[in-house]
Protein backbone atom coordinates (compact mmCIF):
# COMPACT_ATOMS: atom_id res chain seq x y z
CA UNK A 1 0.00 0.00 0.00
CA UNK A 2 1.19 3.49 -0.86
CA UNK A 3 0.79 5.09 2.48
CA UNK A 4 1.89 8.60 3.44
CA UNK A 5 3.17 9.76 6.80
CA UNK A 6 2.56 13.49 7.23
CA UNK A 7 3.66 15.54 10.23
CA UNK A 8 1.87 18.74 11.19
CA UNK A 9 4.22 21.07 13.02
CA UNK A 10 4.79 24.78 13.69
CA UNK A 11 7.50 25.62 16.19
CA UNK A 12 5.29 28.08 18.02
CA UNK A 13 2.46 26.82 20.18
CA UNK A 14 -1.15 27.80 19.84
CA UNK A 15 -1.20 28.36 16.08
CA UNK A 16 -3.58 25.50 15.35
CA UNK A 17 -1.57 22.31 14.85
CA UNK A 18 -4.03 20.10 16.68
CA UNK A 19 -7.05 21.70 15.02
CA UNK A 20 -5.37 21.25 11.64
CA UNK A 21 -4.51 17.62 12.34
CA UNK A 22 -8.03 16.79 13.49
CA UNK A 23 -9.64 18.51 10.52
CA UNK A 24 -7.29 17.16 7.86
CA UNK A 25 -7.57 13.66 9.32
CA UNK A 26 -11.35 13.82 9.38
CA UNK A 27 -11.54 15.34 5.90
CA UNK A 28 -9.26 12.66 4.44
CA UNK A 29 -11.39 9.95 6.09
CA UNK A 30 -14.50 11.60 4.64
CA UNK A 31 -12.84 11.27 1.24
CA UNK A 32 -12.71 7.53 1.81
CA UNK A 33 -9.13 7.21 3.00
CA UNK A 34 -8.06 5.08 5.92
CA UNK A 35 -6.44 7.48 8.36
CA UNK A 36 -4.74 7.38 11.74
CA UNK A 37 -3.97 10.59 13.61
CA UNK A 38 -1.23 10.43 16.22
CA UNK A 39 -1.05 12.85 19.12
CA UNK A 40 2.67 13.48 19.41
CA UNK A 41 2.33 15.91 22.29
CA UNK A 42 3.16 13.56 25.15
CA UNK A 43 2.20 15.06 28.49
CA UNK A 44 -0.16 17.61 26.95
CA UNK A 45 -2.69 15.46 25.17
CA UNK A 46 -5.35 17.41 23.26
CA UNK A 47 -6.08 15.82 19.90
CA UNK A 48 -8.47 13.39 21.64
CA UNK A 49 -10.60 16.28 22.91
CA UNK A 50 -10.70 18.08 19.57
CA UNK A 51 -11.98 14.86 18.01
CA UNK A 52 -14.43 14.29 20.87
CA UNK A 53 -12.75 11.01 21.86
CA UNK A 54 -11.41 12.00 25.27
CA UNK A 55 -13.59 9.49 27.11
CA UNK A 56 -12.57 6.56 24.97
CA UNK A 57 -8.91 6.32 25.85
CA UNK A 58 -7.54 3.22 27.51
CA UNK A 59 -4.01 2.84 26.19
CA UNK A 60 -1.74 5.41 24.61
CA UNK A 61 1.34 5.88 22.43
CA UNK A 62 3.77 5.29 25.29
CA UNK A 63 2.00 2.05 26.25
CA UNK A 64 2.42 0.86 22.66
CA UNK A 65 6.08 1.82 22.50
CA UNK A 66 6.83 0.19 25.83
CA UNK A 67 4.97 -2.98 24.88
CA UNK A 68 2.26 -2.61 27.54
CA UNK A 69 -0.38 -3.24 24.89
CA UNK A 70 -0.67 -4.13 21.25
CA UNK A 71 -0.95 -1.32 18.71
CA UNK A 72 -4.51 -2.32 17.87
CA UNK A 73 -5.60 -1.98 21.47
CA UNK A 74 -4.43 1.61 21.65
CA UNK A 75 -6.07 2.75 18.41
CA UNK A 76 -9.37 4.50 19.09
CA UNK A 77 -11.97 4.39 16.38
CA UNK A 78 -13.64 7.69 15.57
CA UNK A 79 -17.28 8.12 16.52
CA UNK A 80 -18.45 8.90 13.00
CA UNK A 81 -15.77 8.01 10.49
CA UNK A 82 -15.36 4.30 10.04
CA UNK A 83 -11.88 4.70 8.66
CA UNK A 84 -10.49 7.22 11.13
CA UNK A 85 -8.44 6.21 14.16
CA UNK A 86 -6.64 8.08 16.93
CA UNK A 87 -3.46 7.05 18.68
CA UNK A 88 -3.55 9.24 21.79
CA UNK A 89 -0.60 10.71 23.65
CA UNK A 90 0.18 9.73 27.21
CA UNK A 91 -0.96 12.40 29.64
CA UNK A 92 1.14 11.43 32.64
CA UNK A 93 4.51 11.03 30.97
CA UNK A 94 6.96 13.45 29.43
CA UNK A 95 8.30 13.90 25.92
CA UNK A 96 11.39 11.82 26.57
CA UNK A 97 9.34 8.68 27.23
CA UNK A 98 9.69 7.90 23.50
CA UNK A 99 12.77 8.05 21.30
CA UNK A 100 13.24 8.61 17.58
CA UNK A 101 13.89 4.97 16.74
CA UNK A 102 10.67 3.89 18.45
CA UNK A 103 8.69 6.57 16.62
CA UNK A 104 10.11 5.52 13.28
CA UNK A 105 9.22 1.90 13.96
CA UNK A 106 5.72 2.92 14.97
CA UNK A 107 5.26 4.82 11.70
CA UNK A 108 6.46 1.81 9.74
CA UNK A 109 3.96 -0.40 11.53
CA UNK A 110 1.08 1.99 10.88
CA UNK A 111 1.98 2.27 7.20
CA UNK A 112 0.94 -1.35 6.78
CA UNK A 113 -2.66 -0.55 7.62
CA UNK A 114 -3.37 3.06 6.78
CA UNK A 115 -3.40 5.29 3.70
CA UNK A 116 -2.49 8.28 5.84
CA UNK A 117 -0.62 8.61 9.11
CA UNK A 118 -0.96 12.17 10.42
CA UNK A 119 1.26 13.18 13.32
CA UNK A 120 0.36 16.16 15.48
CA UNK A 121 3.73 17.49 16.57
CA UNK A 122 4.26 19.22 19.92
CA UNK A 123 5.36 22.86 19.91
CA UNK A 124 9.04 23.56 20.23
CA UNK A 125 12.12 22.16 18.54
CA UNK A 126 13.18 19.57 21.10
CA UNK A 127 12.91 15.80 21.27
CA UNK A 128 9.13 15.73 20.85
CA UNK A 129 9.41 17.66 17.59
CA UNK A 130 12.29 15.51 16.34
CA UNK A 131 10.33 12.36 17.16
CA UNK A 132 7.35 13.67 15.25
CA UNK A 133 9.26 14.25 12.01
CA UNK A 134 11.63 11.29 12.02
CA UNK A 135 9.24 8.92 10.27
CA UNK A 136 7.50 11.49 8.08
CA UNK A 137 7.41 11.55 4.28
CA UNK A 138 5.92 15.03 4.21
CA UNK A 139 5.77 17.99 6.55
CA UNK A 140 2.97 20.50 6.87
CA UNK A 141 3.82 23.70 8.69
CA UNK A 142 1.02 25.61 10.36
CA UNK A 143 1.60 29.33 10.87
CA UNK A 144 -0.44 32.40 11.68
CA UNK A 145 0.20 35.67 9.81
CA UNK A 146 2.09 37.32 12.66
CA UNK A 147 5.76 37.88 13.55
CA UNK A 148 6.45 35.21 16.17
CA UNK A 149 4.67 32.43 14.33
CA UNK A 150 6.31 33.14 10.97
CA UNK A 151 9.71 33.46 12.59
CA UNK A 152 9.33 30.10 14.31
CA UNK A 153 8.03 28.56 11.09
CA UNK A 154 11.24 29.66 9.39
CA UNK A 155 13.28 27.92 12.09
CA UNK A 156 11.25 24.76 11.57
CA UNK A 157 11.73 24.92 7.80
CA UNK A 158 15.49 24.98 8.39
CA UNK A 159 15.34 22.03 10.78
CA UNK A 160 13.13 20.04 8.42
CA UNK A 161 15.61 20.63 5.60
CA UNK A 162 18.52 19.69 7.84
CA UNK A 163 16.72 16.44 8.68
CA UNK A 164 16.74 15.59 4.98
CA UNK A 165 12.97 15.83 4.57
CA UNK A 166 11.34 17.18 1.40
CA UNK A 167 10.25 20.81 1.32
CA UNK A 168 7.38 21.40 3.70
CA UNK A 169 4.09 23.01 2.72
CA UNK A 170 2.30 25.76 4.60
CA UNK A 171 -1.15 26.06 6.06
CA UNK A 172 -1.66 29.70 6.90
CA UNK A 173 -4.15 29.60 9.73
CA UNK A 174 -6.29 32.27 11.40
CA UNK A 175 -6.04 34.78 8.59
CA UNK A 176 -8.23 37.81 9.14
CA UNK A 177 -9.16 39.00 5.69
CA UNK A 178 -10.59 42.31 6.85
CA UNK A 179 -7.31 43.13 8.62
CA UNK A 180 -5.32 42.19 5.50
CA UNK A 181 -7.59 44.44 3.48
CA UNK A 182 -6.87 47.34 5.82
CA UNK A 183 -3.14 46.60 5.66
CA UNK A 184 -3.10 45.72 9.35
CA UNK A 185 -2.09 42.09 8.82
CA UNK A 186 0.42 40.43 6.53
CA UNK A 187 -1.17 39.08 3.37
CA UNK A 188 -0.81 35.48 2.22
CA UNK A 189 1.69 36.53 -0.44
CA UNK A 190 3.78 38.39 2.16
CA UNK A 191 4.15 35.27 4.30
CA UNK A 192 4.90 33.08 1.29
CA UNK A 193 7.53 35.52 0.08
CA UNK A 194 9.22 35.79 3.46
CA UNK A 195 9.27 32.01 4.02
CA UNK A 196 9.78 30.87 0.39
CA UNK A 197 7.38 27.99 0.91
CA UNK A 198 4.61 26.33 -1.07
CA UNK A 199 1.06 26.93 0.09
CA UNK A 200 -1.25 24.07 1.01
CA UNK A 201 -4.12 26.11 2.36
CA UNK A 202 -5.36 29.34 3.90
CA UNK A 203 -7.75 29.04 6.83
CA UNK A 204 -9.61 32.13 8.00
CA UNK A 205 -10.02 33.02 11.64
CA UNK A 206 -13.41 31.57 12.42
CA UNK A 207 -15.47 31.30 15.59
CA UNK A 208 -16.73 28.03 14.20
CA UNK A 209 -13.42 26.45 15.25
CA UNK A 210 -14.03 27.24 18.91
CA UNK A 211 -17.60 25.99 18.64
CA UNK A 212 -16.45 22.83 16.87
CA UNK A 213 -13.79 22.18 19.51
CA UNK A 214 -16.33 22.78 22.29
CA UNK A 215 -18.51 20.12 20.76
CA UNK A 216 -15.67 17.77 19.86
CA UNK A 217 -16.70 17.76 16.21
CA UNK A 218 -14.11 18.99 13.72
CA UNK A 219 -15.27 21.96 11.63
CA UNK A 220 -15.00 20.01 8.35
CA UNK A 221 -18.35 18.38 9.20
CA UNK A 222 -20.06 21.73 8.75
CA UNK A 223 -19.73 22.81 5.13
CA UNK A 224 -21.18 26.21 5.97
CA UNK A 225 -18.16 27.18 8.03
CA UNK A 226 -15.39 28.93 6.16
CA UNK A 227 -12.66 27.32 8.23
CA UNK A 228 -14.21 23.90 7.70
CA UNK A 229 -14.31 24.45 3.94
CA UNK A 230 -10.71 25.65 3.94
CA UNK A 231 -9.56 22.49 5.74
CA UNK A 232 -11.56 20.30 3.37
CA UNK A 233 -9.90 22.02 0.42
CA UNK A 234 -6.46 21.55 1.97
CA UNK A 235 -7.21 17.84 2.36
CA UNK A 236 -8.25 17.68 -1.28
CA UNK A 237 -4.96 19.31 -2.25
CA UNK A 238 -3.12 16.66 -0.22
CA UNK A 239 -4.91 14.13 -2.42
CA UNK A 240 -3.57 15.91 -5.49
CA UNK A 241 -6.71 17.77 -6.51
CA UNK A 242 -6.42 21.32 -7.72
CA UNK A 243 -8.74 23.38 -5.60
CA UNK A 244 -8.71 27.17 -5.90
CA UNK A 245 -8.49 29.23 -2.72
CA UNK A 246 -11.79 30.31 -1.23
CA UNK A 247 -12.61 33.98 -1.47
CA UNK A 248 -11.99 34.99 2.11
CA UNK A 249 -12.76 38.65 1.58
CA UNK A 250 -16.50 38.74 1.51
CA UNK A 251 -16.83 42.48 1.67
CA UNK A 252 -14.82 42.96 -1.51
CA UNK A 253 -16.29 45.53 -3.84
CA UNK A 254 -18.09 44.43 -6.97
CA UNK A 255 -15.51 46.12 -9.16
CA UNK A 256 -12.65 44.23 -7.50
CA UNK A 257 -14.51 40.94 -7.79
CA UNK A 258 -15.07 41.59 -11.49
CA UNK A 259 -11.45 42.45 -12.08
CA UNK A 260 -10.42 39.30 -10.25
CA UNK A 261 -12.82 37.20 -12.28
CA UNK A 262 -11.37 38.64 -15.45
CA UNK A 263 -7.87 37.86 -14.29
CA UNK A 264 -6.82 41.36 -13.29
CA UNK A 265 -6.15 42.71 -9.87
CA UNK A 266 -4.85 40.85 -6.87
CA UNK A 267 -5.81 37.27 -6.21
CA UNK A 268 -7.14 36.30 -2.86
CA UNK A 269 -5.01 37.26 0.07
CA UNK A 270 -2.68 39.42 -1.93
CA UNK A 271 -1.91 42.86 -0.84
CA UNK A 272 -4.89 45.08 -1.53
CA UNK A 273 -4.77 47.73 -4.18
CA UNK A 274 -4.50 50.97 -2.32
CA UNK A 275 -7.17 53.41 -3.30
CA UNK A 276 -5.86 56.63 -4.73
CA UNK A 277 -8.01 58.80 -2.53
CA UNK A 278 -6.75 62.32 -2.13
CA UNK B 1 12.43 46.65 -3.72
CA UNK B 2 11.58 47.31 -0.13
CA UNK B 3 8.26 48.56 0.99
CA UNK B 4 9.88 51.47 2.72
CA UNK B 5 11.30 52.90 -0.50
CA UNK B 6 8.00 52.36 -2.23
CA UNK B 7 6.16 54.20 0.43
CA UNK B 8 8.78 56.89 0.95
CA UNK B 9 7.34 60.33 1.09
CA UNK B 10 3.77 59.09 0.80
CA UNK B 11 2.11 57.36 3.72
CA UNK B 12 3.45 55.59 6.72
CA UNK B 13 3.78 51.87 5.97
CA UNK B 14 0.86 49.83 7.23
CA UNK B 15 1.34 47.51 10.21
CA UNK B 16 1.22 44.56 7.82
CA UNK B 17 4.05 46.01 5.76
CA UNK B 18 6.05 46.83 8.88
CA UNK B 19 5.67 43.23 10.04
CA UNK B 20 6.90 41.92 6.71
CA UNK B 21 9.96 44.19 6.68
CA UNK B 22 10.81 43.39 10.29
CA UNK B 23 10.46 39.69 9.59
CA UNK B 24 12.79 39.90 6.61
CA UNK B 25 15.46 41.45 8.78
CA UNK B 26 15.05 39.12 11.73
CA UNK B 27 14.96 36.04 9.49
CA UNK B 28 18.12 37.14 7.71
CA UNK B 29 19.84 37.26 11.09
CA UNK B 30 18.34 33.95 12.19
CA UNK B 31 19.30 32.18 8.99
CA UNK B 32 22.87 33.43 8.98
CA UNK B 33 23.33 32.38 12.60
CA UNK B 34 25.58 35.40 13.04
CA UNK B 35 26.46 35.67 16.68
CA UNK B 36 28.82 38.20 18.25
CA UNK B 37 31.62 35.63 18.44
CA UNK B 38 31.40 34.94 14.72
CA UNK B 39 31.33 38.65 13.91
CA UNK B 40 34.42 39.14 16.07
CA UNK B 41 36.16 36.32 14.20
CA UNK B 42 35.26 37.83 10.84
CA UNK B 43 36.43 41.21 12.06
CA UNK B 44 39.81 39.79 13.00
CA UNK B 45 40.21 37.93 9.73
CA UNK B 46 39.28 40.87 7.50
CA UNK B 47 41.56 43.08 9.53
CA UNK B 48 44.50 40.71 9.14
CA UNK B 49 44.04 40.53 5.38
CA UNK B 50 43.62 44.25 4.83
CA UNK B 51 46.39 45.14 7.25
CA UNK B 52 48.92 43.47 4.96
CA UNK B 53 48.35 46.22 2.42
CA UNK B 54 47.09 49.17 4.37
CA UNK B 55 47.60 50.69 7.77
CA UNK B 56 44.33 50.34 9.57
CA UNK B 57 43.30 52.00 12.77
CA UNK B 58 42.45 48.80 14.62
CA UNK B 59 40.41 50.41 17.37
CA UNK B 60 38.06 51.97 14.86
CA UNK B 61 37.26 48.82 12.91
CA UNK B 62 33.58 47.91 12.90
CA UNK B 63 31.94 44.87 11.36
CA UNK B 64 28.18 44.71 11.43
CA UNK B 65 25.25 43.13 9.71
CA UNK B 66 23.00 45.70 8.11
CA UNK B 67 19.76 45.69 6.19
CA UNK B 68 20.13 47.99 3.22
CA UNK B 69 18.27 48.28 -0.03
CA UNK B 70 16.22 45.19 0.67
CA UNK B 71 19.25 42.96 1.18
CA UNK B 72 21.40 41.83 4.05
CA UNK B 73 24.92 43.14 4.00
CA UNK B 74 27.96 42.63 6.06
CA UNK B 75 29.50 46.05 6.50
CA UNK B 76 33.08 46.37 7.58
CA UNK B 77 34.20 49.85 8.32
CA UNK B 78 37.94 50.17 8.70
CA UNK B 79 39.38 53.66 8.70
CA UNK B 80 42.89 54.19 7.33
CA UNK B 81 44.91 57.35 7.41
CA UNK B 82 42.58 60.00 6.00
CA UNK B 83 40.93 57.28 4.01
CA UNK B 84 38.09 55.00 4.63
CA UNK B 85 37.65 51.63 3.10
CA UNK B 86 34.37 49.78 3.09
CA UNK B 87 34.05 46.18 2.21
CA UNK B 88 30.56 45.18 1.16
CA UNK B 89 29.64 41.57 1.08
CA UNK B 90 26.27 40.07 0.11
CA UNK B 91 26.13 36.97 2.24
CA UNK B 92 24.71 33.89 0.51
CA UNK B 93 21.91 33.44 3.02
CA UNK B 94 21.07 29.89 2.06
CA UNK B 95 24.58 28.54 2.33
CA UNK B 96 25.64 29.81 5.71
CA UNK B 97 28.93 27.93 5.70
CA UNK B 98 30.23 29.22 2.41
CA UNK B 99 33.27 31.43 2.22
CA UNK B 100 33.32 35.02 1.14
CA UNK B 101 33.54 34.86 -2.61
CA UNK B 102 32.41 38.20 -3.91
CA UNK B 103 32.75 41.62 -2.42
CA UNK B 104 33.24 45.21 -3.37
CA UNK B 105 35.84 47.49 -1.88
CA UNK B 106 35.08 51.18 -1.85
CA UNK B 107 37.90 53.54 -1.02
CA UNK B 108 36.72 56.93 0.03
CA UNK B 109 39.26 59.67 0.44
CA UNK B 110 36.90 62.06 2.13
CA UNK B 111 36.40 61.65 5.83
CA UNK B 112 32.73 62.37 6.20
CA UNK B 113 30.90 59.74 4.23
CA UNK B 114 29.53 56.89 6.23
CA UNK B 115 28.43 53.56 4.86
Amino acid sequence: MDSRVITITSGKGGVGKTTTTANLGTALAMQGKKVVVIDGDIGLRNLDAVLGLENHIVYDLVDVVEGQCRLRQALIKDKRQEELYLLPAAQTRDKNAVNSVQMEQLCQQLRQEFDFVLIDSPAGIEQGFRNSIVGADEIIIVANPEMASVRDADRIIGLVEAAGKPEPRLILNRLRAEMVKRGDMMAVTDVLEVLSIDLLGVVPEDEAIIIATNKGEPAVYDKRTRAGRAFTHAAQRILGEEVPLDDLVESTSLLERLRRLMGFGPALGEKPVRSQSS
Amino acid sequence: MGVFEFMAGKKKPSPGEVAKERLKVVLAHDRLKLNPELLELIRGEILSVVSRRLAIDEDQVQVNLAHEGGAEKLLANMPIKREKITFEWDPPSHTPNSNVLHGTVHVDTTDDEQA
